[in-house]
């Protein structure tokens, strides 16, 4: 054995091992990208970079071996300086999206791609239950919605958006046609009250939410219905008023109190509420900001301020969103908010404090060239556009024509976004993408071949796969093509992924530390077989 | 496209081997018979050899000399290494690219003739600006003589053709042994030397010496050092000292000839009058009969050159025939050997190196004792010695001419070596840019094999050694030692992680001894001297000698060595004799791509691996580029990092992606794009390489940036606010005709892109939207009328 210190531990490990399998010891967790169990590692990434005190020099820790007496420096502010240098490097090459451009575009962030994913295979349920993770009123917005989304889609620079809003509606329609809508499943009671001010779009949201963190929700409304402005801005035309009723009667059957005809601060005191309720949600529009102050609230301009981050007005415990913090917004703005502040509220309930919303790290692709989107373009649909704006209730009649647009989707969005190696580093190591960014190589689009795909921008050229197919004993194996900053990686000879890789590209796939190779799932059932053994191992 | 005949590749395959290892002979023998890469080729030795797809494709494209396209019927290589970059290399792509007329983003002239290609150092920088058409090397070049020099070319190459079917290769030494010798004389036939048309003159006394019957012997000699004096002849009567003759054509070269050595019969005398006297008759004005004064060793400059000088790893520089194993062991060759294995045990030995304070000389500078200490220690039956000759770095040569000037002396070093360490197999690996030395070492390893200093039982001691030459095959990275190994054992030249260092797991696993040319060229002396004599010499830190490639802005450039301690002012102003008249000297750059810029003001530090290092440069190789006031410093800094940039294996992160980016923080930089945070923004990313970078060369690469940045920061600002001092980025500058013009035209003729408007007597314009700051309006310009603002 010999002993060693990392950080603070002192400790005894069997010689030959290396730093970082030491510091798995003592729960010291290192990060890797181009390390894999059993695999020669080809130390290129270097984000696993410790410092040794004694020399003052960084080294990989995956391949560099413990010595007797090393002392080992891991969670210091230089080291994470030098690792978060090197994941923000990696970053600067990294060309694509981890979310797609109109998960950004929509103030709810909603996934998008995903519900589109789920129309295309034909499962509409499955699609209007995404939907319906970020959004309360689908079949409302899906009339009512100026399609912020839309705008920013990539397709929108070449043959017109895919019709997001429309296939949303479609969705949404078929739910609200069936006999038993969809219904999500609401936690245990926490015990907690909530009263929300304002039984509009945003105070809806909120207690949508709400619901299902297992608070309970008492709304308050000024009103003889809910719905609040839905009614009066929007015309019969635009949205048939018996959907609009449907729709919102789908919020009450979580379980929700509502008080209509009171309203707070004339009829009830605000410090009733306060004083009665756990927490307080104003989300009553628009309100004069006498009536504000007079009530203790501070405002700015002509809405009441709060704590962007958390919704928090200036007293605790008591929150506003929707157009009571904003001029007037969109209506997907404000189920936007109410989807927020329910996530705040319920931060605020369970712990008496408020984080504030989590944020989506993402690297950005930006704009492509007219040529790289005809080239992307190309691997989608062909069909045109067209968003239902006329039509009436949306049914089955239409499931073809709705799986054909929503195949129209270049897929922005990564697959790997939750198992990403990079993007939880950077996230957790706090990489700016854009501090090493320069102008964008020439782009180009995913290589597809059988299941398997190729994703040159994402490459970390880290040559991982290289090495496990080798190990996983490919018929022709990957290579490194060229050398320095412009070198990529490739199959010899330009043969096809699933002639070099064979039995090994499961291997590989499982390797790659982004997306860089992936296995397509909707065609997984072409992958040859895993070899059950020996496969990563030498 | 004609059918690829792949019965050539199973041939090749059976001749060279089919292991793993023999990928990169079998690439370069591929090439030379295909002159490119065939896919097919490739395919086939796939099949035929234990060599994978992967690992074919990984090698080939890893190196730059191997081309998977066909190329043109000549091959131009455009030297921009260090010393060419200042002298205008850039203004010599460009003018061939337009001479040739070869389309944008291509690199083969339309008609299939030449192909262009850049190569970071051919290793002849005291010649600079230099290219190399199929081996043939012109140096000294302008944009105005590019098509003369291609119309020589082609002249030649048709001349060589017919010269090759009457058989005697150029450059053989050639002896008369008719009668007892009357003089020698030597001529220096190093590669320099040749690309300065040393053959050609050779061939003409050989030729002359022959027809006149003149019991003279033609020597070749290695390098003698002056590489700015090239062609050199020196002669040598029997009585009377030697005279040395400079900058020889073979014209001159033949007058002199008849000049000091007359031939013995009445008959040849006649002859020789005869023929003077037609050819004067033939061509009136034509009396070549330059002033033929020879360089007098007393004399100033020739003094001063080789005053401070000290020879060790170059004595006898300019006097032995580099491939005469007779003359070499007449010189004492071999003897420090034969002593070493019959007197000495390996401990002692090494002892004696670590005594004489002998450090590495291949730049980092490690204890050489130690190192050999370590292989001596490592455990394992079987160890490996190499030989470093990848001298890649631009703008130093020390390794090629010791290779091509000294190849026994090298042997020798290694073998004593391998004694010392205990291996019995090792190899020169040897940068394919070099063929002269790659033949040399070739040629000089038979010989001693045939002669028994080489092989089983040498010296009848029971010591074996076997050694062999394996060539690079254009990678810069290569020279680092890991990468080397890698190389060797027929991998991409990727470096490993150290440790383990090559002395405990080197080649294919087995303890390794790893030293540079220079450090092997030494140790016969050091062994025949004694450690204290090599140890009296340096500094307390840095012991013996340093051999420099001296070139750039200087007068006298060369490659001359020096006692370590001795200051680069010295070196500079007394060898080189300072810059030309006029300018200003400005630094020195020192240790190439890994080294850094000490400015003039720091001119009077010593030459000590230390003292180096405290100034943010390091020793390096020995490539020494002095610059004057026309020399950008930004611009040198983004040169070296365009070239580290280039070379990068790709490996590690630091340096494969931050190079790139501080590259183009410069690039904007000398464009007059920088942004105020970018000096700062590129000084923190130089720490983050510096610090992250896997090997030596992502770890130095930074060097020439943070040593600029450190003493010419205020260049820096002047570029971001829109001014080059040194009128050199051609973004920032403007060329204006002042009121010395004369009318003459001259300049308007040579504009390549027609900017300047023909008419005499009158001074021009200069069309500033066509103009593309080429630079050669003012090198033709007789009056120095045209300025850069």
């Amino acid at each position: 054995m010999v002993r060693i210190q990392i950080d603070e531990h002192q400790i005894e490990v069997p010689p030959g091992i290396t730093i970082r399998e030491a510091a798995e010891l003592v729960g010291v967790e290192i990060p890797t990208l181009c390390y894999a169990p059993g695999v020669h590692p080809p130390t290129s990434c270097l984000v696993c970079l410790v410092k040794l005190v004694d020399t003052g020099r960084l080294v990989p820790s995956c391949a560099t071996r413990v010595e007797d007496g090393m002392r080992i420096e891991s969670e210091t502010p230089e080291v994470h300086a030098a690792r978060r240098t090197a994941l923000e490097l990696l970053l600067s090459d990294h060309w694509g999206d981890c979310l797609a451009p109109c998960f950004f575009g929509c103030p709810a962030q909603m996934d998008i791609p995903t519900m589109l994913r789920q129309i295309a295979q034909g499962q509409v349920r499955d699609a209007l239950i995404t939907v319906k993770k970020d959004i309360v009123l689908p079949a409302i917005l899906g009339r009512v919605c100026p399609r912020p989304c839309e705008k920013v889609c990539r397709r929108a620079q070449a043959d017109g958006a895919v019709a997001i809003c429309g296939l949303k509606r479609f969705v949404a329609d078929l739910d609200l046609a069936s006999p038993q809508p969809y219904l999500p499943d609401c936690a245990l009671s926490t015990g907690k009250r909530a009263a929300i001010v304002g039984a509009g779009p945003t105070g809806l949201s909120a207690a949508w939410f709400l619901r299902q963190m297992g608070h309970a929700v008492t709304l308050f409304d000024k009103n003889e219905r809910p719905g609040g402005r839905l009614w009066t801005e929007t015309t019969p035309e635009q949205l048939p008023r018996e959907i609009l009723e449907k729709e919102l009667g789908l919020v009450f059957r979580l379980g929700v109190e509502l008080h209509l005809g009171v309203s707070v601060g004339q009829d009830i005191p605000l410090e009733r509420l306060a004083r009665e309720f756990d927490a307080v949600l104003l989300a009553w529009g628009a309100q004069e900001p006498t009536l504000l102050e007079r009530l203790g609230l501070k405002v700015s301009g002509r809405a009441l301020e709060v704590d962007r981050q958390t919704y928090q007005t200036n007293r605790p415990g008591l929150f506003a969103a929707g157009n009571a913090i904003r001029a007037k917004g969109m209506v997907i703005r404000s189920v936007a908010d109410g989807k927020g502040v329910a996530l705040c509220m319920d931060q605020f309930l369970r712990t008496g404090r408020v984080q504030g919303l989590p944020g989506h790290y993402s690297v950005r692709l930006g704009k492509l060239t007219a040529e790289e989107l005809a080239q992307w373009t190309a691997q989608a649909s062909p069909a045109v556009r067209s968003d239902w704006s006329e039509a009436g209730l949306l049914g089955m009649d239409q499931l073809e024509k709705a799986q054909e647009q929503a195949r129209r989707c270049l897929q922005c969005d990564c697959s790997d976004v939750h198992t990403c190696k990079l993007r939880r580093y950077a996230d957790q190591y706090g990489a700016d993408p854009n501090r090493f960014r320069t102008d964008r190589p020439p782009w180009s689009p995913p290589e597809r071949d059988g299941p398997w795909v190729y994703e040159p921008g994402k490459c970390l050229r880290c040559g991982l796969c290289i090495e496990v197919a080798t190990a996983a004993g490919a018929p022709m194996g990957l290579a490194f093509y060229g050398r320095g900053f412009d070198v990529r990686i490739a199959p010899p000879f330009d043969r096809p992924l699933s002639e070099a890789l064979g039995r090994a590209a499961q291997a590989c796939v499982s390797a790659c530390p982004t997306a860089a190779l992936r296995l397509d799932e909707e065609k997984a059932d072409l992958a040859l077989p895993v070899l059950s053994q020996g496969t990563k191992r030498e | 496209m004609a059918e690829i005949d792949l019965r050539f590749v199973d041939e090749l395959v059976e001749r060279i081997g089919r292991s793993a290892d023999a990928v990169i002979p079998i690439l370069q023998a591929l090439q030379e018979h295909y002159h490119y890469l065939p896919r097919e080729a490739l395919e086939r030795v796939c099949q035929v050899t234990e060599i994978t797809p992967s690992a074919i494709v990984g090698v080939s494209t890893f190196y730059g000399q191997f081309r998977h396209q066909p190329v043109g019927k000549h091959l131009i290589t455009i030297c921009h290494g260090t010393a060419c970059h200042v002298k205008g290399a850039a203004y010599i792509q460009e003018a061939l690219e337009r001479h040739l007329h070869i389309p944008p983003g291509q690199d083969t002239d339309p008609r299939g003739l030449f192909t262009v290609q850049k190569v970071a150092c051919l290793g002849c920088c005291t010649l600079a600006p230099v290219i190399q058409i199929d081996g043939l090397t012109y140096g000294r070049l302008t944009p105005h003589k590019v098509p003369e020099v291609l119309q020589d070319f082609l002249h030649q190459a048709r001349q060589d053709g017919q010269q090759r079917m009457a058989g005697a290769p150029p450059g053989a030494s050639v002896k008369t042994q008719v009668r007892p010798l009357q003089a020698e004389i030597r001529i220096g036939l190093g590669s320099c030397c040749q690309a300065q048309g040393s053959a050609r003159v050779h061939q003409r006394l050989v030729e002359a010496i022959q027809t006149g019957g003149v019991p003279a012997k033609v020597k070749r000699v290695g390098c003698v050092g002056m590489c700015h004096q090239t062609p050199l002849v020196e002669i040598v009567p029997p009585d009377g000292p030697p005279k040395l003759f400079a900058r020889m054509t073979p014209e001159t070269a033949e007058e002199l000839l008849w000049e000091h050595v007359s031939p013995p019969s009445l008959l040849g005398r006649a002859k020789r009058l005869v023929v003077r006297v037609v050819d004067r008759l033939l061509q009136p004005n034509g009396d070549r009969r330059v002033e033929q004064q020879p360089l007098d060793v007393q004399d100033g400059p020739v003094c001063a050159f080789l005053g401070p000088q000290k020879r060790i790893a170059t004595v006898d520089s300019g006097q032995i025939d580099p491939l005469d194993l007779d003359e070499y062991l007449q010189h004492g060759g071999f003897e420090a050997l034969r002593r070493c294995v019959h007197q000495h045990s390996p401990e002692e030995l090494i002892e004696e190196v670590k005594r004489s304070g002998l450090r590495g000389r291949g730049g980092a500078g490690f204890p050489t004792g130690l190192k050999w200490q370590r292989v001596r220690a490592a455990p394992g039956p079987k160890k490996y010695l190499i030989c470093n000759g990848d001298e890649g770095d631009p703008g130093a040569f020390m390794d090629r001419m010791l290779l091509e000037s000294f190849p026994y002396r090298i042997i020798e070093g290694m073998a004593i070596a391998a004694y010392a360490v205990g291996a019995e197999e090792g190899f020169f690996y040897i940068r394919a840019e070099y063929p002269l030395a790659v033949r040399r070492i070739r040629e000089a390893l038979d010989q001693c094999y045939r002669r028994g200093f080489l092989g089983e039982n040498i010296f009848g001691a029971g010591f074996r050694l076997h050694l062999s030459v394996r060539e690079g095959a254009g990678a810069f990275v290569c020279g680092e030692e890991t990468a080397l190994l890698n190389s060797i054992e027929g991998r991409r030249g990727m470096p490993r992680l150290r440790p383990p260092y090559p002395a405990e797991k080197g080649l294919w696993g087995r303890p390794t001894l790893v030293n540079n040319v220079e450090t092997y060229a030494v140790v016969p002396w050091i062994i025949r001297h004694g450690a204290d004599a090599f140890a009296a010499l340096g500094t307390p830190t840095s012991k013996g000698t340093k051999v420099f490639a001296l070139a750039g802005k200087v007068q006298r450039g060369g490659l001359i060595e020096v006692p370590m301690g001795c200051t680069i002012r010295q070196i500079v102003e007394e060898i080189g004799g300072g810059v030309a008249p006029g300018r200003r000297f400005k630094a020195v750059q020192i240790g190439g791509p890994s080294g850094g810029c000490i400015p003039a003001s720091l001119a009077d530090t010593p030459i000590d691996f230390e003292a180096l290092n405290q100034l943010g440069a390091i020793m390096g190789s020995g490539g020494l580029v002095v610059l004057d006031d026309r020399d950008c410093m930004v611009d040198i800094a983004r040169y070296f990092l365009r070239f580290t940039q280039d070379q990068s294996c790709g490996k590690c992160t630091f340096c494969r992606i931050g190079t790139r980016r501080m590259l183009e923080i410069l690039d904007r930089i000398t464009a007059g794009q920088g942004r105020p945070e970018d000096l700062e923004r590129l000084e923190q990313l130089a720490r983050s390489v510096q610090a992250g970078s896997l090997c030596g060369l992502g770890k130095t690469a930074p060097n020439p940036v943070l040593t600029t940045l450190r003493y010419f920061r205020d260049e820096y600002e002047a570029h971001l606010a829109g001014r080059c001092p040194a009128g050199k980025c051609s973004a920032l500058i403007h060329y204006r005709i002042t009121e010395k013009c004369l009318g003459c035209t001259l300049c308007a003729q040579h504009c390549p892109v027609g900017a300047i408007p023909i008419v005499p007597y009158v001074r021009p314009r200069i069309d500033q939207q066509k103009c593309t700051r080429c630079d050669t309006c003012r090198q033709v310009c007789p009056n120095g009328a045209i300025v850069v603002e």
